[in-house]
């Protein structure tokens, strides 16, 4: 038991999963050797620890601006809760076969939108749901996506109900961010917490960059020589820059702005010291309006004019594709089991949350009986914007969004509220407090689907409150995932590579004068080392 | 590379040494000024015309004034809200000090340099090490610090040091930490063609035609007579102390600076890393490395003749043209090399407005 | 009817611009009604022309002119044969909220842009209230813009919301049939957009059938745009009818249809951009010869 000051007055909320104690009280089985370290290192550590957190983020600028309560806009380092969130490989295995199905779904629907229409012909899904949603790229339809993939990478999230069940809240197979957090907390764990790791078998997510550098190349339409691969950023004034620059160091490639890309004929180029080269994969960190003035916005200045073009000759690739939000929109997430019934003949491994549609009369009353205990969301935005919580208003506003969900009812979806589960974190006393968590694992499809162990863990850091976004109060947690079997052997010098001593600035040859010693006619005792010779030989 | 990034990478290294020419060349007017050489007299200029130099603050101010600006400067002229320096009656210390070291509204001053040196590297963060980013990070946090009236109240001295050794800084964390790439040199060949330009401007302001006719080599011989001596000698002290010889001259050269002997020195002297020779054959080099075919860049071309131009003129020194047609003629090529470079590695860079068609 | 139809267009530039990438749907398709015998595309400067048919079938080409020029001229010439499409028969109200109805017009039924309030929009959708059937509607739709809307050059820009042509009761063809689309809509008919020629001076009466008799053939006209309407057919599936609210009245074999879409922006004849100076001059003709 944990009678200790670690967890003092940890309150589980109603109804909710903590991944920390189970019903009886005890700790879970896979986190109770790091409640022993934390316990061990006492709230003291932690506290300073988190010290030691902020000065470093400031220092390397891991910084987020949050409007202060005099309405100044300023840094603060990005608050990385520092206990970690632990998933055992049992959990792991589940989310991941899950994701993958999800994602083969997700992919099949949005060629299908832009080709056969298999799925509306079927009756699925309904073409004008599919028509009337803004991200239905229109200037793609009949393009296939080199390689046949279209969402490159997703970051979907996930959500663990009262039953500790994993469910899916939302899909994101635009331009989902993040993932630089995740390998951030993790190096940033790693130096301020080291004790935590020993004798845990944290699997490594280190290698993303070059997964996502790979599934990039893969989908290259290159067959003769090596592709090159850009990341396209809208540039520094961007909220995820910072993210755009690290995947792009990370990965070795150049970081490109609108203006540097440019189209001839139907293949695009980059503009380079030595003139024109060609780019054969973009992985592009900005909305489909803002791709093509000529196909899409006609005012954005941010484009490329003539890529849509490039795009449908198929001398490039385009990451994540074209169009492809058309499926992650709220909308057609309510169809996404259907979809992997579908495309896949396979019945879902992770559920939705259920989701209503409002534009249905009967069950729009349905919904509008019960919208104090329901989730309103829009069907287009994405952030948590505009999302509205029935058990958290008043009746006022209860009343303001029955209006607006009659007078535009296709624009809305309905959701049961999810009680997010709860992870131990630190509040600001060194002692621990269960807080609301999500869980946003990071997917690449490339020849074939990959997902690095985790993902991003947001959690609320108020209590009671269950937005997770960093603009509201939000912080983060290091997602462990632990590797499954318990052996685990000390990696040791490589055979051959004895410890040797570095080499030092040697005396003075011979060294300085001695004495010459005393012909004592009694024999030598043993070997000496001379100072040429600084590691001697050994004395038998 | 991308020609964008190379163009920046080149400004930021043009950035950073113009900033430290500033600094040095306001430590010179500085020294001169308290030795007395610049301002005795300077409100005719009389005593300066005489000695034949122009050290002033309004040549500091000409120097710096001339130059073409850096993309991102707001314009060409320093003086925000002031006329150019041959309308207005001739400027002292209380007015171009402060413009040119911590004036953030004048886009010439020092710290203007710095701000827009740490603008770009924020953007080429990626491409720059982290240490150069964090070195110009806080080396423009640490200006910012600066009481600008107090500074220069109690001699500037401190401010400009701290800029040099900033400088030294960012450029030995290159040595010590940058890959060995396009990227860097590019980030070098904007350092050495500013450093060549820098002093080819200061020679050129501080050496007019007049000056160098009259003294000839056999200066600091037989004419020890005049008191101009010892004030011709303050002058080309400020002079070494504007481009940072002094001591590398001493050694070099083991006597007394004359004026002449000091302008070769900086335009010629292969030995003396800061001089236009040493920094023209930098930016070779560097252009070299990043040209995939150097030997058909007009650049490196134009670099090569120039170079040895230089060289011939060296031995030939005593039968030669006068020293400021030397320095004019380095610096119209110098021009040349500029715009060369602009066309061959980032003129694909240039965006102009886009316009739309219905 | 056969006509040969011309569209020109010049573009000249204050200075030299660089990288004009275009895309033009000028090219005239082939219908039930309609065939195309020839096309032909010049440019000026010459450059490689891309070919493909858009989301709604119509036919774009795309090209660039990318060195320094002065100077753009793009000059289509087509040969079309057209007949009169059949007259429509028509049926009532119930057939539109079927779902085979809707499903066919599925995204013609939606509001591309509305003007929620407007008074004079709510006085015509109120008049279009009273019409017998989905037909009438139409050719009401097609009297009633006319009648309250004055066709002014000038008065709007290609990109002018519904509002702002309802404030000033003024607009060209494109203004017309955004309007006669809102109407149409919002009563449950899928309308569409359509751009084209027509071989008349569609804004002075019958000044084409006056040349026409004259023994001159030759008209200068420009790019119309008209509507396509979702009919439910007493014994047949729903049909497209085509109906002109500047002209008042059924499109008929003098239309020259190029392609369709939601709205103006789905089918603009030319949409474009360059690098280079701001300004330049356009002159713009289209002359169809009745053969």
């Amino acid at each position: 038991m944990l009678a200790d000051t670690l967890i003092d007055g940890y309150a589980i909320p109603e109804g909710c999963y903590d991944e920390l104690l189970a019903p009886g009280g005890e700790p879970r089985a896979h986190v109770a050797a790091m409640v022993q370290t934390l316990r061990r290192m006492g709230p003291q550590a932690l506290l300073e620890a988190g010290r030691r957190r902020d000065t470093i983020f400031m220092q390397q600028g891991i910084t987020f601006e949050v409007a202060g309560s005099d309405g100044a806009r300023r840094d603060r380092p990005f608050p990385l809760d520092l206990v970690p969130r632990v998933l055992t490989a049992g959990e792991w295995t589940v989310i991941k076969r899950g994701l993958a199905q999800r994602i083969r779904a997700l992919n099949a629907f949005v060629d299908d939108v832009y080709h056969a229409r298999e799925i509306v012909r079927a009756g699925v899904v309904p073409w004008s749901l599919i028509v009337s949603r803004p991200s239905f790229a229109r200037p793609v339809h009949g393009i296939r996506a080199p390689g046949g993939v279209y969402t490159h990478v997703s970051g979907c999230d996930l959500v663990r109900g009262g039953d500790g069940g994993w469910r899916v809240l939302e899909d994101n197979v635009r331009t989902p961010s993040g993932i630089s957090y995740v390998l951030e907390n993790r190096l940033a764990m790693t130096r301020l917490m080291p004790e935590l790791f020993a004798g845990q078998r944290v699997r490594p997510v280190e290698n993303y960059p070059s997964l996502l550098l790979e599934a990039l190349q893969a989908v290259a339409p290159a067959p003769e020589s090596e592709p090159t691969v850009v990341l396209w950023t809208p540039g520094p004034l961007n909220s995820a820059y910072f993210e755009h620059a690290f995947l792009a160091r990370e990965m070795g490639i150049e970081l490109v702005e609108a203006s540097d890309l440019v189209v001839r004929d139907a293949t695009c180029y980059m503009r380079t010291t030595a003139g024109l080269e060609r780019v054969h994969t973009i992985y592009r960190r900005l909305d489909d309006d803002f791709i093509d003035p000529l196909a899409f916005r006609a005012d954005s200045m941010l484009g490329v004019p003539g890529l849509v073009r490039a795009y449908r000759a198929g001398s490039v690739a385009i990451a994540n594709a074209i169009g492809t939000g058309v499926a992650d929109d709220k909308a057609i997430y309510h169809y996404v089991p259907e979809m992997i019934r579908f495309y896949l003949t396979e019945e879902p491994i992770l559920e939705n949350v259920p989701t209503y549609l409002l534009s249905d009369p009967k069950l729009r009353a349905w919904v509008l009986g019960r919208l104090h205990e329901l989730v309103i969301k829009p069907t287009s935005e994405s952030g948590g914007k505009g999302v509205f919580i029935g058990p958290q208003a008043s009746a006022a506003e209860l009343e303001r969004e029955a209006t607006l969900i009659e007078a535009e009812p296709e624009l809305f979806i309905a959701q049961e509220l999810v009680h997010l589960s709860t992870a131990p974190t630190e509040t600001g006393d060194g002692r621990l407090a269960p807080r609301h968590v999500d869980l946003r694992p990071f997917a690449l499809f490339g020849e074939e689907i990959r997902i690095v162990p985790g993902g991003l863990t947001r959690v609320a850091l108020e209590q009671g409150s269950m937005i997770v976004n960093s603009s509201q109060g939000g912080g983060s947690k290091d997602t462990w995932v632990l590797a499954d079997g318990d052996t685990h052997a000390e990696p040791g010098l490589p055979p051959g590579l004895a410890a040797r001593e570095p080499p030092r600035l040697p005396d003075v040859r011979f060294g300085g004068w001695h004495g010459q010693a005393q012909q004592q006619q009694q024999g030598r005792r043993g070997a000496v080392a001379t100072a040429a010779d600084p590691l001697g030989q050994r004395p038998a | 590379m991308l020609a964008r990034i190379a163009q920046e990478l080149y400004w930021l290294g043009r950035d950073v040494t113009r900033a430290e020419h500033t600094a040095r060349m306001l430590d010179g007017a500085f020294h001169a000024d308290v030795a007395g050489g610049v301002e005795a007299g300077g409100a005719d200029g009389s005593a300066l015309a005489r000695a034949g130099i122009a050290l002033s603050w309004a040549g500091v101010l000409a120097v710096i004034g001339a130059k073409p600006p850096a993309p991102g400067e707001a314009g060409a002229l320093p003086v925000a809200g002031t006329a150019p320096p041959s309308v207005a009656g001739p400027l002292g210390r209380a007015e171009i000090a402060p413009l040119l070291t911590l004036d953030t509204e004048s886009p010439a001053s020092v710290v203007s340099c710095v701000h827009r040196a740490r603008e770009r590297a924020r953007t080429l963060r990626d491409v720059v090490s982290a240490e150069m980013w964090e070195a110009l990070n806080s080396f423009y946090l640490s200006l910012a610090r600066y009481d600008l009236e107090a500074a220069l109240a109690t001699g500037p001295y401190s401010v400009y040091q701290e800029v040099k050794e900033r400088c030294a800084l960012f450029w030995g964390l290159l040595e010590k930490t940058m890959l060995r790439d396009e990227a860097r040199s590019f980030l070098d060949a904007g350092g050495r063609i500013e450093e060549a330009d820098m002093v080819l401007r200061m020679l050129r302001v501080a050496i007019p035609a007049a000056a160098a006719e009259g003294q000839g080599e056999g200066e600091g011989e037989g004419e020890g007579e005049s008191e101009g001596e010892a004030a011709r000698e303050a002058e080309a002290l400020a002079l070494l102390q504007a481009v940072g010889g002094f001591q590398a001259f001493r050694r070099h050269l083991r006597r007394a600076p004359a004026l002449s002997s000091v302008g070769r020195f900086l335009l010629y002297e292969a030995q003396y890393p800061g001089s236009v020779r040493a920094s023209l054959e930098a930016l070779r080099d560097a252009l070299e490395t990043a040209d995939r075919a150097p030997r058909s860049a007009p650049p490196v071309l134009r670099l090569g003749r120039l170079i040895a131009e230089l060289e011939l003129q060296q031995r030939m020194a005593a039968v030669s043209e006068p020293l400021a047609a030397s320095l004019a003629r380095a610096a119209d090529e110098l021009e040349l090399i500029d715009r060369e470079i602009d066309e061959r590695y980032f003129a694909v860079a240039a965006v102009a407005a886009l316009h739309f068609e219905r | 009817m056969q006509f040969a139809i011309r569209y020109l267009s010049r573009y000249r530039y204050e200075a030299d611009v660089a990288d004009n990438i275009n895309a033009l749907r000028v090219r005239p398709a082939s219908t039930s009604c309609q065939r195309l015998d020839d096309f032909t595309l010049r440019l000026t400067p010459d450059a490689r022309q891309h070919r493909h048919e858009d989301y709604f079938g119509t036919d774009v080409v795309e090209f660039e002119v990318t060195r320094p020029h002065r100077e753009l001229i793009i000059d289509a010439l087509a040969h079309v044969t057209t007949e009169p499409a059949p007259a429509p028969s028509g049926s009532g109200w119930a057939q539109i909220a079927e779902d085979g109805y809707r499903e066919a017009g599925t995204e013609f039924l939606m509001q591309t842009d509305d003007a929620p309030g407007h008074t004079l929009l709510a006085e015509l959708r109120s008049a279009i209230d009273d019409a017998a059937s989905p037909l009438d509607a139409v050719l009401l739709v097609a009297e009633l813009i006319p009648g309250r809307l004055d066709y002014r050059k000038g008065a709007t820009y290609v990109d002018s919301p519904l509002a702002h042509v309802l404030d000033i009761g003024a607009g060209v063809c494109q203004d017309f049939v955004h309007l006669g689309l809102n109407l149409l809509r919002a009563r449950g008919i899928a309308a569409r957009y359509v751009s084209g020629y027509l071989y008349t001076h569609s804004h002075n009466g019958d000044a084409a059938a006056g040349a026409h008799a004259a023994g001159q053939p030759s008209v200068e006209v420009d790019t119309h745009a008209w509507i396509e309407a979702l009919i439910p057919q007493a014994d047949e599936r729903p049909r497209w009818v085509g109906v002109d609210p500047t002209n008042r009245g059924l499109a008929g074999e003098r239309h020259v249809k190029i392609g369709h879409g939601r709205h103006y922006a789905d089918v603009p004849p030319i949409r474009g951009i360059y690098r280079g100076p701001a300004r330049s001059t356009l002159e713009a003709s289209v002359t169809m010869t009745a053969l």
